[in-house]
Formats: C-alpha cells, sequence, structure tokens
C-alpha cells in the first residue's frame, strides 16, 4: 500500500476521526467520505475505500452516526450518513484531542 | 425499527453492506469512466480502489453486536443437516437425555414438595413433638396426659410455647349440621390453648384460643380451618360469633384459621382441650403428645435435656403413674411431618439422579462413536482450510442443539411425569398433591446434560487437533492413534452403565420379591369385598363417644345391625372397634394367661384388642379355626369369653394346655378371667407386613364402642353404603358414615407405598438396562469399525467367526463384571439403608444379587456379541480391498 513514496499510510485510528470531521460538514455517502479525505489531503492521503465500511459500522454501533437511504445527486440510491447529537459532541472532541497531540509530536519530532 | 431488529440480529445487513457496496463501487466506476475510461477500465479501478469485497464483508461481520449470532446460526442450520442425516443416532440420543432429566426433575420436585419446601409454619426447625418410649415394656409410643403440661411448661425455660394434641385424631371427628345439607364428619382435634401460638400461625379471620377458653366448664367454642369454612361454612366473613352445631352440640365460632394450616394432617376443626375434668385431672387418661417451641435464643438441645428430666423425676413423683424406664421421645415437627415419605423419596430421587447419570453415560457414549466416525470429515474439513475454531465451535453447536432439544423434551416428561406421579401416587404422602415442575431443579439437570453433551461434542475436535491432517485422510479415518484412549472411555462407560443398571434392577428386583410377598401372604381377611364404614355415635362433650350409655351403644348396634340383616340382599353385617388396616390406630391390650401368673414377670405383653359383634369373623373372612363365635347371648350377666387368634393359641399349646376352653385375663379387666371360646386364623390388623396378636371381646361384655361397621352384600358397594346411610338416617338423623372403603381397598391402600415404589424402580430400572445394553452395543459396533482391517485380515487368514466374535466382545464384558462388582458393592449400601422398604425377602439377597449380575451380564453380552457376529462375517472381507 505505502509503495509509492507520495502517499502517505493512514495513521492508526485516525479513520474514524476523519470520518467524523467529513461528517462535520453534512450528510455524505460512503464514496463522498472517501473523496472528500483524499481530496482535503491533496490526495496524499489513499484511502482504501472498504476500509471505510468496518468503521462507518463501528460508528453507527457506538451511536455516533446515524443512516439512511437517499437519493444522491447523481439521482442513484445510496446510504448516507449524518452525524448524531452525540457524534458531534465526540467530533468536536476528537478534533481538540488531535490538535494536542500533533502540537505534542511535533515538539518531540522537532531537531534538537 | 424492523430493519434495526433484524440488523441486530445480523439477518439483513448482509444484504444491505452489498448493495452499499455495490453502490459505491458504481460510483467509483463512474468516476472513472467520466475520465474518458473504458467500461471494463473503469470497473477494474473501481475493485482496485475498493479493495478486498470478502475482507471488508468479514471485518463488518466480526465487529457487529452480534455477529456470532449469525454464525451460530450458520452452525445451527449445519448442525441440523448433521442430525437428519442420522436422525437414529441423535434420535436416540435426545430421547435419552429427556428421559433422563424428566424422571430426574419430576422425581426431584416430588421431593421438594413434600420435604424440602418448608412448612406453612414460621420457625419450624424450633418446634418439636413430644411423646415418651418405654423399650423395657416393649411400648415404642407412650402417650401423655394432661397434667404433664403442667410439668413440662413449668420445669422446660427453653421453651416459649408448649402445647398438648392427640397422638391420633381417631374417635374425634365431629358431625357438622350446617342444616342446609347433610350431615358431614371432620375429622377433628382437641388442643390446648397455646397450640397454634406453638405453631406460630394466626386466624385469618375472628381470634385464637385463650386461657380463658380452656376452663372446665368454659363456653365451648371453635376454630374452622379454611377449607371447612369455605366448603362448609359458605366462606361467610360474618360467621366469628355464629354458633354451629357440632354432635349436636352448639360450639361459637371464634376462628377462622389462616389457609393451609392443616395440622395435625387432615384436620378440619379445632376445640380446646382442657374443658373435662377426667382430662385435666387424671395422669392415667394418656392420649397425648405434646408439641413445644423453643425460645428465640433458646437452645433445643438444653431443652431436650430438660424434657428428659422431667419425665424422669415425673417415676419419682408419681411411682403409681410412670415407670423408671420411661424416656423422652423428642420428633422436630419437619420430620414428624414427613413420617416415612422421607425415606421413599430419597431412594426415589436417588434412582432417578442414577437414570440421568446414566442417561448422560449412554448419550455421551453415542455421541462420541458418531464424532469419531466423523474424523474424516473434520481432517477433511481442516484440510479445506477450516479454522480450528470454526471446528470446535460447529461441533459445539451440534452440543448445543441436542441440549436444547433434549431439555425441550425433558421439560414435558417431566411435566406429564409429575401430573402422573401425584394421580397414582399412596394418598398419605403429604403435600405430595403441591407438586409442580421445579424449574430450578430443571434448570441444574439440564444445565449438566448441556456440560457434558457439548464436553462429549467438542472431544473429536480436540482429538482432531492433535491428528496430522493428512494421515488422517491418507488412512481413510480408520484406525488412528487416539483410538486407544476413546476406546478406554467408551469402556469406562460400559462400565459405568453396567454398575447403574446394576444397582436400579438389584433394588427393584427386592421390592418385585417383597411385593409378591406382601399380597400373596394370607393376612386374614379373605373377603375383600365385605364394605366398611366408619359409624361410630356423635354425641356433645369433648370425647363425643361418653354422651351415650354403654347399654345404649349397645342396643344402638344391635338394632342398626338387625335393620341391615333384614335387608333384601344383605348376606352379613357386623360392627368392630377399629376395622383391619386403619392407619396405625388400634388397641393394644395386655393380657396373661393362668400358668404365667406369678412367674414373676413385670411387663405384660400385648396383642391388639378387638370389640366385635356376632357375624364379624364371617363378614370379615376370617376364619374360626375351633370353637364358636360370640352369640347375642354373651352378655354382662353370662360368663366372659374371649376369642384368640391362632399365634396366642399357639403359646398355650406350647405350654402344655389345650386353648379351647382355657382363660385369658386382659389388662384392661384385672380381676376377671374370660373363658377362651374361639380360636381365629391370624389376621393383620395394624399393616399387611406386621403380623401380630389379636384377642376379641363380644361388644356386649366391653366398654369400648363398636365405631366400625362391615357389610357384605350382593348388591354393589355404592348401594350399600346408601342401604347404611338411609338405615342410619331413620334412627338418628344426627349421625352420620364416612371413610366408606372395602377390604380390598383398605388392603391395596395399605400396600400402595411399596407397589408405587417398586413399578417407579421397575421402570427406571428398565430404563438403565436399554441404555446399558445399547452402550454395549455401540461399544463393540465402534471398536469393530475401528478395526475393520484387521478383522478382516484375521478371516482372510481363516480365524473362525465365533473365535473372532469371542476375542472381540471380551474386553468390554470384562468391563461390564468390573462395573457389575461395583453395582453388587452399591446395591448391598442401599440395602441396607434401606431395609425398611423390603418385605419377606433378605435385603442383602445373593440369589438376586446374582441372577440379576447374570441378566445384566447375558443382555450385555447379546447386545455385544450381535455387532461383533455381523463384523466377523465373509461380507467384511470387502473392508480389505477398501
Amino acid at each position: 500500500m505505502a509503495g509509492q513514496s507520495k502517499e502517505v499510510e493512514i495513521l492508526q485510528g485516525t479513520l474514524k476521526m476523519m470520518i467524523l470531521q467529513a461528517l462535520h460538514q453534512g450528510p455524505a455517502n460512503g464514496y463522498e467520505i472517501a473523496k472528500y479525505i483524499e481530496r482535503r489531503s491533496d490526495e496524499l492521503l489513499q484511502v482504501e475505500h472498504g476500509s471505510l465500511y468496518p468503521a462507518l459500522r463501528r460508528l453507527e454501533a457506538g451511536g455516533l452516526i446515524k443512516a439512511e437511504w437517499r437519493t444522491s445527486l447523481t439521482n442513484r440510491r445510496a446510504r448516507y450518513y449524518a452525524l448524531t447529537r452525540t457524534g458531534r459532541r465526540e467530533a468536536a472532541e476528537e478534533h481538540s484531542r488531535w490538535k494536542l497531540l500533533v502540537r505534542a509530536i511535533t515538539r518531540v519530532m522537532r531537531p534538537a | 425499527m424492523l430493519s434495526r431488529i433484524r440488523r441486530w440480529l445480523g439477518i439483513s445487513a448482509d444484504d444491505d453492506l452489498a448493495q452499499e457496496i455495490d453502490q459505491h463501487l458504481e460510483m467509483l466506476a463512474e468516476e472513472r469512466r467520466g475520465l474518458g475510461a473504458t467500461s471494463e477500465e473503469a470497473q477494474a479501478y473501481a475493485r482496485r480502489k475498493l479493495g478486498n469485497r470478502a475482507s471488508i464483508r468479514e471485518a463488518v461481520y466480526e465487529m457487529r453486536p452480534l455477529a456470532y449470532a449469525g454464525t451460530w446460526a450458520m452452525h445451527a442450520r449445519i448442525a441440523a443437516r448433521t442430525f437428519l442425516r442420522s436422525k437414529a443416532a441423535h434420535g436416540s440420543v435426545i430421547a435419552i437425555l429427556s428421559a433422563g432429566i424428566g424422571m430426574s426433575v419430576a422425581m426431584f420436585s416430588l421431593v421438594d414438595a413434600v420435604l424440602l419446601r418448608p412448612l406453612p409454619f414460621p420457625g419450624q426447625n424450633s418446634i418439636a413433638l413430644i411423646w415418651k418410649t418405654d423399650p423395657p415394656a416393649g411400648t415404642q409410643v407412650e402417650e401423655l396426659a394432661y397434667p404433664e403440661l403442667r410439668d413440662i411448661e413449668e420445669n422446660v425455660s427453653d421453651f416459649q410455647y408448649v402445647a398438648l394434641l392427640p397422638t391420633s385424631l381417631y374417635g374425634y371427628s365431629r358431625v357438622l349440621q350446617n342444616g342446609k345439607s347433610e350431615p358431614v364428619q371432620i375429622e377433628s382435634a382437641p388442643v390446648s390453648h397455646d397450640f397454634f401460638r406453638v405453631l406460630g400461625v394466626h386466624p385469618a379471620l375472628g381470634r385464637d384460643f385463650t386461657a380463658s377458653d380452656e376452663r372446665i366448664g368454659a363456653d365451648p367454642v371453635v376454630i374452622v380451618s379454611d377449607a371447612v369454612w369455605r366448603e362448609q361454612l359458605a366462606a361467610d366473613p360474618r360467621i366469628i360469633g355464629h354458633v354451629v352445631r357440632l354432635n349436636g352440640q352448639g360450639y361459637t365460632v371464634i376462628g377462622v384459621m389462616a389457609p393451609g394450616v392443616e395440622f395435625p394432617r387432615g384436620a378440619g376443626l379445632w376445640f380446646p382441650l382442657g374443658v373435662d375434668r377426667a382430662i385435666v385431672e387424671r395422669r392415667g387418661a394418656t392420649f397425648l403428645q405434646a408439641i413445644a417451641r423453643v425460645k428465640p435464643g433458646g437452645s433445643a438441645e438444653r431443652a431436650a435435656a430438660e424434657v428428659e428430666s422431667v419425665f424422669r423425676r415425673q417415676a419419682a413423683d408419681h411411682p403409681e403413674a410412670y415407670p423408671k424406664s420411661q424416656r423422652a421421645v423428642i420428633t422436630p415437627l419437619v420430620e414428624y411431618w414427613t413420617g416415612s415419605a422421607r425415606l421413599h423419596l430419597w431412594i426415589m430421587l436417588g434412582a432417578s439422579v442414577l437414570l440421568l447419570l446414566g442417561s448422560i453415560v449412554s448419550a455421551g457414549n453415542l455421541l462420541l462413536s458418531r464424532a469419531l466416525q466423523r474424523r474424516h470429515e473434520i481432517a477433511t474439513r481442516l484440510a479445506l482450510g477450516a479454522g480450528y475454531r470454526q471446528i470446535l465451535e460447529q461441533l459445539g453447536a451440534e452440543g448445543v442443539c441436542i441440549a436444547i432439544a433434549s431439555a425441550g423434551a425433558g421439560l414435558a416428561i417431566a411435566q406429564a411425569a409429575i401430573r402422573t406421579l401425584v394421580r397414582f401416587a399412596p394418598a398419605d404422602i403429604p403435600r405430595l398433591s403441591q407438586s409442580a415442575l421445579d424449574f430450578e431443579a430443571f434448570a441444574w439437570a439440564a444445565g449438566i446434560v448441556a456440560a457434558s453433551v457439548i464436553a462429549c461434542a467438542l472431544i473429536p475436535g480436540w482429538a482432531a487437533l492433535r491428528i496430522e491432517v493428512e494421515s488422517a485422510l491418507r488412512e481413510g479415518g480408520a484406525r488412528l492413534s487416539s483410538s486407544r484412549r476413546e476406546g478406554r472411555m467408551r469402556h469406562t462407560f460400559v462400565a459405568t452403565h453396567a454398575a447403574l443398571t446394576m444397582v436400579l434392577l438389584a433394588v427393584a428386583a427386592l421390592l418385585v420379591l417383597s411385593y409378591r410377598a406382601m399380597i400373596s401372604d394370607d393376612i386374614g381377611f379373605a373377603n375383600r369385598d365385605a364394605l366398611s364404614m366408619n359409624l361410630q355415635l356423635h354425641g356433645p362433650g369433648l370425647l363425643s363417644g361418653r354422651a351415650y350409655t354403654v347399654p345404649y351403644r349397645r342396643s344402638f348396634y344391635t338394632e342398626l345391625l338387625d335393620r341391615l340383616r333384614r335387608q333384601p340382599g344383605v348376606v352379613s353385617a357386623a360392627a368392630v372397634l377399629v376395622r383391619p388396616l386403619e392407619g396405625t390406630i388400634g388397641w393394644d391390650v395386655s393380657y396373661e394367661f393362668p400358668f404365667e401368673v406369678n412367674n414373676g414377670r413385670r411387663v405384660l405383653p400385648k396383642a391388639n384388642y378387638e370389640v366385635v359383634t356376632p357375624d364379624y369373623f364371617r363378614t370379615a373372612g376370617t376364619p374360626l379355626l375351633e370353637g364358636r363365635d360370640f352369640s347375642e347371648h354373651d352378655t354382662e350377666t353370662s360368663e366372659p369369653v374371649a376369642i384368640i387368634s391362632e399365634s396366642l393359641a399357639k403359646l398355650i399349646r406350647q405350654a402344655g394346655y389345650t386353648p379351647l376352653g382355657y382363660r385369658i385375663r386382659l389388662g384392661l379387666t384385672r380381676d376377671r378371667w374370660s373363658r377362651i371360646i374361639g380360636i381365629c386364623g391370624n389376621a393383620r390388623y395394624r399393616s399387611i407386613t406386621q403380623s401380630g396378636s389379636d384377642i376379641f371381646v363380644s361388644y356386649l361384655q366391653a366398654a369400648q364402642p363398636t365405631n366400625y361397621v362391615l357389610i357384605r352384600g350382593k348388591q354393589p358397594a355404592g348401594d350399600l353404603a346408601n342401604l347404611v346411610r338411609r338405615t342410619l338416617l331413620s334412627m338418628d338423623a344426627s349421625q352420620t358414615i364416612a371413610g366408606i372403603a372395602t377390604i380390598g381397598e383398605l388392603i391395596d391402600a395399605n400396600s400402595a407405598r411399596h407397589r408405587f415404589d417398586m413399578i417407579l424402580l421397575l421402570w427406571f430400572g428398565a430404563c438403565a438396562t436399554l441404555l446399558g445394553a445399547g452402550g454395549a452395543y455401540s461399544a463393540i459396533r465402534e471398536l469393530t469399525a475401528d478395526r475393520q482391517r484387521e478383522i478382516a485380515i484375521k478371516i482372510a487368514l481363516g480365524a473362525g467367526r465365533g473365535r473372532l466374535t469371542r476375542e472381540l466382545v471380551s474386553g468390554t464384558l470384562g468391563f461390564v463384571l468390573l462395573g457389575e462388582c461395583a453395582g453388587a458393592a452399591g446395591a448391598w449400601g442401599i440395602t441396607r439403608l434401606a431395609a425398611e422398604l423390603f418385605y419377606g425377602v433378605a435385603p442383602r439377597n445373593p440369589l438376586v444379587a446374582g441372577a440379576v449380575a447374570a441378566f445384566v451380564f447375558l443382555l450385555s453380552m447379546t447386545a455385544a456379541a450381535w455387532p461383533a457376529w455381523r463384523a466377523a462375517s465373509d461380507e467384511f472381507r470387502g473392508a480389505l480391498r477398501r
């Protein structure tokens, strides 16, 4: 997967956060979420699209997102995911946690 | 909502996910097509981008909350298919297990209802009954008299309350006339006023007895049971303070007892005991027992010791009334309540537990056989890439399915068995009719079965984990390194089974022999059709019989019997003091013969005492061996006469005298000698297994009443009873009859408990036998299947069929013998514990043990030889080529 030098493998545990972030913009289907992540990372992050689904199911089971079948803009039936109230709260928390983590890691990684 | 449930159950989520992924692929492909790719290129790109579809599904599947439900549903489907492939084997496993569960749960439910469930008396363990025993005088039960209540109350500080009640309800029944329907006879108990306080129960309506209710000359009051209140008094809540007529005397109802309180057993009315000077003051009026409750914080042991010393002091203070040899007998209420039913029920429970064990062993054996045959299948699956976990889960699922099916069937069997047992059980086991399925017991039995079945189901899985897949495939699953261990296990099953069967059959055989001895014994009553009933005269007063003078009673029965004898169809009619086999009650009387006087013996022997009218022997069917029957001319003014049983006549003959015309003196009539005018056959009055001596006296020469009427006629029993009822009504409308039963019914009721034991144990024994034979059969069948090749080679080399069969079965039969030895030891122990269950047969009977052992051995041999003989046939030569 990480064969190409330009692509970065997704860090363990960050996929959930990115999905929540994607859905923060509004309801989206699996394809749109994957595309959102790729686009926002300037194609640096290459998502294996299929790997979204276990994560989506887990979030759904955890009550962070909810799903329903809807017709997409291209007139296609797709399963749309949206944040629940707890999901919204969780997204905000994940966001601030992430910022803290990045700051900490950056400090650790800066040249001595 | 529905879809959520379905998703939760993992049923349709697969479709949802598949659709979603399809759409996703479509969108990816579309994106590519938009960039100008061909359809194939676009689809290839989409698939690449998405990743491995199967692993997505798997990943989703694994994390779903009840993902296992889906897996298990699949396992269950496969299990069901496996069952259908081998219906017979799995069907028999389920049948065996459900029978084991059903019978043991049913028995446990009965034991629970009768023995384990608490009585309706709070603090039941601090309540005990007290009477005396005097072994040197040969009296097991020596009763108390009313003045002894004070002796105990004043000297035993650890008792909170003490009360008195009669040792038997015989003679205290009351005829209740409510003015509307026919008078009914109700069992009643005269009790001292603290009785209900001892029991710790209170009236649901009205009040308890007080000391002022129990004085000489006090106004008569009564507390009625809930059942009597509902059935006889129309559940009238305003009954308190009203007067009901009992034996023609007005009693004020002061209370209705709480439901379920029926103590002594059968009592429906309670009234104060100490209202009659003849009872309250006389130390000689011994007909009572005490019941006492230990104080909270008091010590039962200390109380028992104090009671013992009270009784010892009595002998010193009143040497004229009490012998020095009297001892206290203190019986906890719980034991008193269940009596001898305890032993019977424990034995049955033990037998049913053995059956449950046996069924588990058998089922395990069968499952193991099935599973070993599947080694090949398992090896194939492993080779095709199945995980060990999946294999074990699959086998476990099969075990669970079997356990569920047998638990369900077992539940049904248990329920049916309880209904049947309650219906056919002897009526004298208290609370039996309240038995209901015990769910805790069921959970236990089902749990044990489930654990064992699943364990048995998993064994081949474990075995498979150890074996080399390839070698199993190559050898065609014929013979594997682990088969020796499995063979040992099968043989352990066979031995265990032989032991269980041996125990059950040995006890059952002894019970059958006892029963045969019981019913073939001449018990002295040939006329099974003679109808008997209680017809005691009920008058006012505590001892209701005393309301009538002796001459009145005599003329009443003379008149009644005369009228009955004149009725068309009546063959004979007579009356007797206590009819045969009326529970354990009866009169004991001490006696002596002239040759025994002054021989220095201080304690006289006792015999059953009966007061009878003429024609009694002819009606009951007891033969008069010598001499004559009583006649209307044997009166108070003529010479006192007696008829004795053959056993007493023998004593006289042994002393060198001729019984007929000899004399006998009874303890009741100290200074009067009676002439022996007749000798009758020995009869068993107290129990059909208890032979004793009987002394009969004419009703015209005795003070005791003839409380039971016996009548034989050409008409059916019901018509005869109505005839007596009508005749009685025409003489005195306030009297009634009760306890109608033919002598045959009395005999059957007396042996009912034994018959019940016998039938149950026979049934258990038969089940165990079948299971054992099945076990031996399948053990040999598996053995031959394992050694097919070897057998075929031996046949090819010319081994004789007989020799080969012997060789195959000998090992297994060795284990049968081993099991039988263990079983014989077990049976020996049980018969030692339960010697009182047997009659007319030595409990440790080597002949019975030998016969049962031979039977079990022969059966196992036949069951084992059959598959061995078949395996040793020429047809199996083909196995060599395969």
